[in-house]
């Protein structure tokens, strides 16, 4: 009897200990499927912040100043001097905006009293938009050391540039002229990087820029022998603005001349609007052995520390089949990849690379051979280079000064997938332009004009002279994201 | 003539007291020769009790009034009295002569002239072979003490005659005397008040005599001198008013000169005392012993018409009575007789711990080993960063100032409350007050340690084997998300994970120990400091530990104060800007984290990694996921089968805390409320997940110790599992491939460095490129911002203070071409320098902010560049100037109110504090309810001696741990957790219960145990701590039970 009732209590027990266990564990089981589940509502806090609009600063852009020759005095064989003067043209919107001009110090140059010097073009802060304010210059020489058109954007001042052209093997010469139109001195670096990689070049390095001047710095003096040099430029201080003049002389022929501007920066997309090339021919993209300057050609440096695969790709503005050539670039070494025979025309050149390159096409109006041989066809032929530098999208508004120059043609490439419709404005008339997706229009505009340009978001620029031993172009640059609005977190 | 004598009788209840007292007065041998009955607002069965006997006179009052004023009003409706040899006999409801009593009493007044008062022996209503009182003095100080009180009467003081005081009840007064003396003093209604007549009549020139041969039995009801009961509020009324009797005599006493100062000296002596009462653990004595110096202090025109009334009577000096009173070294006997005892108490009430003799010895060792393998790499530094590390203040006048309301020095500063976890900070600091920074790197050397030590002895609690606390204090000490806070560098996870296992401890202890309780609160302060996510989990843990702790839930229904005080003004702060959930915002620099999955979250794994299995089952085909589970799972099983143990009540409670953890984990992961510029920090899960490791470590431990056999194995089984499970983490750590890493010199560069040691205040202004190519911008003052400056109400802000705007205006366009005037910022925030730290080389976005900014800084003509350090690039302003005005904290930051803020938190927490302090085993009582006496011993050790009682609590736990059932022994004391645990039913526990219940009130309450002739009662004035209301106040509880 006794026993009995202790197996049932002791059933009982362990029945109650089991449902324990039983229940302790569905408890667990449930909070974990509850957790796991159940949609449980979230609270993640905005951290606040506040979006600064930057307060309202004068615009600036800065010109190059007239073009340079080194050594026409043989009693200072490496001073360059002043080669005429240049055509600067401006504009601003709106038009009545009060433009100052004031000329750069160019200490080394012994003739800036009677040529010139850079120019610095300023507003009054909060007189233009950022970006509304533009300037460029057009020179055409014609001397026995130099010879040929070359025009050049006045551009703000940055602190790095790419300087995509140049050479220095025979008869090529390149001068890099740093301009600083700020209030605080500037510490350049210039860094050359040539068809072996980057030149070990110490003298190029924390080069000083007083505020208010002009540094010149000899290409050749850096980086000798070079066929294929890209110039990095970096500035701490005062900002600059650089530009590489290019002079080719073949024997003793002067045989062209270009200022190339900063082309856009490292990128893995690269857009060369309005590349001209005014004759026919080239050379082959596989051809190893090109040699000189006068073949269309593009030249791209990987930028990046791995190998890049690039796509190059020319569509004639007129429409028509294009070319695409494919190509590797080395990291650090720079590559002049031949873009093939080409007819004369107008081209767009999109390049799409698997990592950040920088580039710029180079074309020739005639060989120079074609002076130099006795049989040629004429020693008076046009002869003149030029360097078209990959450019960045424009925002919605632009406005464009027209120097003074041969044929000036503006390019419109539209690389998107939508077709663009923008609005010229020229003296007070104004021009629609469709641009259908994947084209580019050519614009004949009026030298010494200003354009106004609107609806222009995501458009690439170019302005492009070409004529009798001219041929020259200038990127139009977006302003830079200095002034734009910038988000803030104070915590 | 035949003297006469009148009997004043005053009545409150009627009932059984008062039934035999009228038949004790009714069969006195010489009865009285008048009967004056005194109703102070009776009830009726009063009334019909005393229309009954038909008293000679019939006195009715509408109101309470005090026995003093009573017999007053009673001698009102008398005649003058014949002769000397009148008297009056005052006479209680509560007070049953003996029959011969007034006899004796009569007898003594007749025989000696000079006898003004004379008093009977008071014994025990219900034992009369006990003596209740017997005669009062005062020490040489002024304090009342009884001559004999609570004593077995075997005619040891039969001897006694001439006495200083008495008390009133029973006493017989020459009538004229009486008169003369104007009767008791008004200002004294219910203590002493027959002592200071006593005094009186002495200064008179007359004598106070105690007759042992007159016995009256009395109870102590309250109507004549204080109710002696058990309760607590009885108690404390008692302490309270004894204290005020005693200031009120003072002051009468005195000389005139001297009252003012005394009058002057109660308030301070009041805080004194208050710490002296802390001490002795007595917190419940403190408002009374205030109230008792105000009260008296304002009592109007008591005092004056009390001196009065003495001066007119008094014959003879002072010097009279000196003789009478208690001599010192009485009172030093006694002393030693009252430690004596407390020291006896507190030896069967000592938890032993037996730390060595189980093993801890060892578990600190194998932590330490296990600290040093862990953080080798970290000795040697000079400081700990990295993660949410930062250094401390360097001062530490900085270093508190940071931890009180006031001034928040971050950014460009704003008054509010301060966070609770910087007043941890200040402590830690200064513990390391040369160099208070060092202090965190003491925190994370000595991190597992203490962990381990604080889960040891929260598991000794819960078991007596030595190998399941070892296994619990490692257990504990490498739990996932303390591991890994460790490795991400975050203090307030590691010190809340450290201290939680210290507060179990504790809170363990504070059914015992008013120690305990305190120290439990302080560190539950602590930890909501550390970790403010785990407040509203561990304040339903004190809810529920409060409903079921029972008698001991009077020490836990304070646990909170500290934490509620330290947090009031951020609680204020975050009311005012509607933003409560803020509140539980980690404190300390918001350190970003991956959200964690649910699995993750319930492998203890806080910061969405897999405790470094992925990388290590990379190769193999086993999932790690499956791998770190089947490793975690041992714990969790055996922790659920907590519930077949015995403790059911402590697995439960356990579990209960693991799964709360849990849920406050799963919460964290929903709840992103500080940020750190653009990103929005989510809350660290880790310390939930520490929550919900205790919990099943304690709840394995509950399960373990019930297991007959295999313990040790299951249980090193779990311990092995849970330690591999941590093995990757262990190895990063080791490894030092942590964000943790030895703190570099400085956190600016040198260049601001060396500008901070001449100017404290030099302002940065800081710039870090942050996500889409957002600017985030701070102000960092002197040597760099410290980890006690941080804010949470910085952190958790919504909106911009206007400060907060301008600042982001003057970054904004210092970091753009701008026509803004870049002095702003040496004008508005005094800013010398600006600091562009370098961008994340892959976040393109950045690079390009960090360009942007970089280019416009270099071109402003109002900064100088400084050059290239380690931490970025470094701009000075040319205008820049030491000690620029708008850089120093503003002079309105120091207000009244910061003050009183700052006194008021640290008069809690330093009471606190010293409540904390262990300095009352013996005084208290234990307040654990498990500790069940089996009933028997107990009636022994109780009957022969008193002194005997004093060391049954010792037998009884003995008596518990061997009588517990199914050889499951739970230690003695083995938590509040734990209220009611399994011992089998007692069917006469009650009994039982008021049997041992009576004990305490014997051995606690002012009683000397010694049986000396010479030796009295302990004065329950002089000592109110030993008068402990609580023991008192639950013995009630548990007689109705």
């Amino acid at each position: 009897m006794a026993a009995e009732r202790n197996l049932g209590r002791r059933l009982a027990r362990i029945g109650a200990r089991g449902l324990a266990v039983v229940i302790a564990a569905g408890i667990a089981v449930g909070a974990l499927a509850a957790a796991a589940l159940v949609p449980w509502p979230e609270h993640r806090i905005t951290p606040p912040s506040l979006v600064v609009k930057p307060a309202e600063t004068g615009q600036l852009r800065v010109c190059p100043g007239p073009l340079l020759s080194l050594g026409d005095d043989p009693d200072e064989a490496t001073t360059a001097s002043s080669v005429g003067t240049t055509s600067v043209t401006h504009g601003a919107v709106p038009d009545d905006a009060e433009v100052a001009e004031t000329p750069l110090a160019a200490p080394e140059n012994p003739r800036a009293d009677r040529d010139g010097t850079p120019l610095a073009l300023t507003t009054e802060a909060g007189a233009v938009e950022a970006g509304m304010l533009a300037g460029a210059q057009g020179q055409q020489v014609s001397r026995d050391t130099i010879a040929g058109y070359a025009a050049a954007a006045c551009d703000e001042v940055v602190t790095e540039a790419w300087l995509v052209g140049g050479a220095t093997d025979v008869g090529r010469s390149g001068l890099v002229l740093l301009s600083n139109p700020t209030a605080v001195a500037s510490t350049v670096d210039v860094r050359v990087i040539g068809e072996g990689g980057a030149v070990d070049a110490p003298s190029g390095l924390g080069i000083t820029v007083p505020a208010g001047e002009q540094r010149v710095v000899s290409l050749a003096g850096l980086a000798p022998n070079l066929a294929s040099p890209v110039v990095h430029v970096t500035s701490t201080g005062g900002g600059i603005a650089a530009s590489l003049e290019h002079t080719v002389v073949e024997g003793l022929t002067p045989a062209g001349v270009e200022l190339v501007g900063p082309t856009a920066t490292p990128a893995e997309v690269q857009i060369i609007p309005g590349f001209t090339v005014p004759v026919d021919g080239g050379v082959d993209a596989t051809d190893d052995h090109a040699e000189g300057d006068a073949f269309p050609a593009v030249r791209l440096l990987a930028t990046g520390d791995d190998p890049v695969q690039v796509s190059i790709d020319i569509a004639p503005e007129s429409g028509g089949g294009g070319g695409s050539i494919d190509a590797t670039l080395e990291p650090g070494i720079v590559s002049d990849v031949p873009l093939g025979d080409l007819d004369a025309g107008e081209y767009t050149i999109a390049l799409e690379a698997d990592g950040p390159i920088v580039a710029a096409a180079r074309a020739t109006t005639g060989s120079p051979q074609a002076q130099t041989d006795p049989d040629g066809d004429d020693r008076e032929a046009s002869v003149d280079l030029a360097w078209t530098a990959a450019t960045l999208p424009l925002l919605d508004t632009a406005v464009i000064a027209v120097p003074r120059g041969p044929n000036p043609v503006l390019h419109l490439a539209n690389p998107g997938d939508d077709e663009v419709e923008a609005t010229l404005t020229v003296d007070g008339d104004e021009r629609e332009v469709r641009i259908a997706p994947g084209t580019t229009e050519a614009i004949e505009v009026e030298a010494r004009g200003v354009v106004e340009l609107d609806g222009t978001a995501g458009l690439h620029a170019t302005v492009a002279y070409s004529g009798e031993r001219a041929l020259s172009s200038f990127p139009v640059r977006p302003p830079g994201p200095l002034d734009s609005p910038l988000r803030v977190f104070p915590h | 003539m035949f003297p006469r004598v009148t009997a004043v009788l005053v009545v409150h209840h009627g009932g059984d007291h008062l039934r035999q007292t009228l038949e004790a007065i009714r069969s006195q041998e010489r009865a009285p020769d008048a009967l004056v009955v005194v109703l102070t607002e009776a009830d009726t069965v009063a009334r019909e009790q005393i229309t009954k006997i038909s008293p000679t006179h019939f006195v009715d009052l509408s109101q309470r009034l005090s026995f003093g004023e009573a017999v007053r009003a009673a001698d009102r409706v008398l005649d003058e009295p014949d002769s000397d040899g009148d008297a009056l006999w005052l006479l209680a409801e509560d007070s049953a002569p003996a029959p011969d009593a007034l006899a004796r009493l009569v007898a003594t007044l007749e025989t000696a002239k000079s006898v003004a008062i004379a008093g009977p022996k008071l014994v025990e209503w219900h034992e009369p072979d006990r003596i209740a009182r017997f005669g009062r003095s005062v020490t040489r100080l002024g304090r009342s003490v009884t001559l004999v009180a609570d004593e077995l009467d075997q005619g040891q003081h039969d001897g006694m005659s001439d006495v200083l005081g008495l008390d009133p009840a029973a006493i017989l007064v020459r009538h004229s005397v009486w008169r003369t003396l104007g009767g008791f003093d008004p200002g004294l209604p219910t203590v002493d008040d027959a002592l200071d007549l006593s005094i009186r009549a002495r200064l008179a020139g007359h004598r106070v005599e105690v007759v042992p041969e007159a016995k009256v039995r009395f109870a102590g009801a309250g109507v004549a001198g204080p109710e002696t009961g058990p309760k607590a509020r009885t108690t404390r009324r008692r302490v309270r008013n004894t204290r005020a009797a005693q200031l009120h005599r003072r002051l009468v006493y005195a000389p005139l000169v001297l009252a003012p100062l005394h009058w002057l000296t109660f308030l301070p002596l009041a805080v004194l005392r208050s710490i002296r009462l802390l001490l002795v653990k007595a917190p419940g004595a403190i408002p009374g012993e205030f109230a008792a110096a105000v009260t008296t202090m304002f009592s109007g025109a008591r005092v004056p018409r009390a001196r009065r009334r003495l001066k007119s009577a008094r014959t003879v000096g002072w010097s009279a009575i000196a003789p009478l009173r208690m001599q010192p070294d009485e009172m030093g006997r006694r002393r030693q007789h009252a430690a004596e005892a407390r020291r006896e108490r507190a030896r069967g009430r000592k938890h032993e711990l037996q730390f060595l003799g189980t093993g801890g010895g060892w578990v600190l060792l194998a932590s330490i080993v296990a600290s040093i393998a862990l953080f080798s790499w970290l000795f040697g530094a000079g400081g700990v960063s990295g993660g949410g590390l930062e250094p401390l203040s360097n001062g530490l006048d900085a270093l508190w100032r940071n931890a009180a309301y006031g001034w928040r020095d971050i950014g460009p500063g704003f008054m509010g409350g301060a966070d609770p976890f910087a007043g941890a900070l200040a402590v830690l600091g200064s513990v390391t007050f040369w160099a208070p920074s060092t202090a965190l790197l003491l925190l994370w050397l000595l991190a597992i340690p203490a962990a381990a030590l604080g889960a040891w002895f929260a598991a000794s609690r819960l078991t007596e084997r030595g190998s399941l606390r070892a296994v619990a204090a490692l257990m504990w000490a490498f739990a996932p998300p303390f591991l890994i806070a460790l490795g991400d560098g975050r203090p307030g996870a590691v010190l809340a994970h450290v201290l939680l296992a210290w507060l179990a401890f504790a809170a363990f202890g504070a059914a015992t120990s008013w120690a305990a309780a305190a120290t439990a609160s302080l560190l539950f302060a602590a930890v909501i400091a550390a970790a403010p996510s785990l407040a509203p989990a561990l304040l339903i843990a004190w809810i529920v530990a409060l409903a079921v702790s029972g008698r001991a839930a009077v020490r836990l229904v304070g646990l909170p104060i500290p934490a509620i005080v330290l947090a009031a003004p951020l609680v204020i702060g975050q009311i005012d800007r509607g933003n409560l959930l803020g509140l539980l915002a980690d404190p300390g620099l918001p350190t970003e984290s991956t959200v964690p999955s649910v699995w993750q979250l319930a492998l203890g794994l806080p910061d969405g990694s897999w405790g470094g299995w992925n990388s290590f089952f990379a190769t193999t085909s086993v999932d790690f996921r499956i791998a770190v589970s089947a490793l975690v799972l041992p714990l969790v099983i055996v922790a659920l089968t907590a519930v077949l143990a015995p403790a059911f009540r402590s697995a439960v409670l356990a579990l209960g805390a693991a799964l709360l953890g849990f849920a406050t984990a799963l919460l964290a992961t929903h709840l992103a409320l500080s940020s750190s510029g653009a990103t929005a920090v989510p809350l660290w899960s880790g310390a939930g997940l520490s929550l919900a490791w205790i919990g099943l470590v304690l709840a394995a431990v509950v399960a373990l110790d019930a297991l007959r056999r295999g313990r040790a194995l299951v249980a090193w089984v779990v311990l092995a599992a849970v330690v591999a499970a941590v093995v990757p983490t262990a190895i990063d750590l080791a490894t030092g491939t942590v964000a943790v890493r030895p703190a570099a010199v400085r956190t600016l560069p040198a260049f601001v460095g060396a500008e901070a040691e001449n100017d404290s205040r030099v302002t940065t202004l800081r710039m870090t490129p942050d996500a889409d190519g957002s600017l985030r911008a701070t102000l960092e003052r002197g040597a760099g911002t410290t980890l006690d400056e941080q804010s949470t109400l910085d952190a958790t802000a919504l909106t911009l203070s206007a400060d907060e705007e301008q600042l982001a205006e003057i970054a904004g366009n210092l970091a753009s071409r701008s026509g803004f005037d870049p002095e702003a910022a040496v004008r508005e925030f005094g800013a010398s320098f600006v600091l562009l730290d370098d961008p994340e080389v892959d976040d393109r976005a950045a690079v390009a902010t960090a360009e942007r900014a970089r280019t416009a800084l270099d071109g402003n003509a109002a900064l100088v560049a400084v050059g290239e350090t380690d931490f970025g690039t470094l701009w000075r302003f040319t205008s820049a100037e030491p000690d620029a005005s708008a850089a120093q904290i503003p002079p309105e930051a120091s207000s009244w109110l910061v003050g009183a803020v700052a006194v008021v938190q640290l008069i809690v927490l330093g009471a606190t504090l010293l409540l904390s302090i262990p300095t009352g085993a013996g005084r208290e009582a234990d307040r654990s309810p498990q500790r069940r006496p089996a009933r028997r011993p107990l009636i022994r050790a109780r009957k022969p001696k008193p002194v005997a009682a004093a060391g049954g609590a010792e037998d009884a736990s003995g008596i518990v741990a061997a009588g517990s059932d199914d050889g499951m022994t739970s230690p003695p004391g083995s938590g509040s957790l734990e209220p009611a645990p399994k011992t089998e039913p007692v069917d006469d526990e009650p009994q039982a219960a008021a049997f041992y219940d009576e004990h305490p009130t014997t051995a606690t309450d002012d009683v000397e145990p010694s049986a000396d002739a010479t030796d009295g009662g302990e004065p329950e004035a002089s000592e109110p701590p030993r008068t402990e209301p609580e023991p008192d106040a639950t013995e009630g509880d548990d007689d109705g039970r």
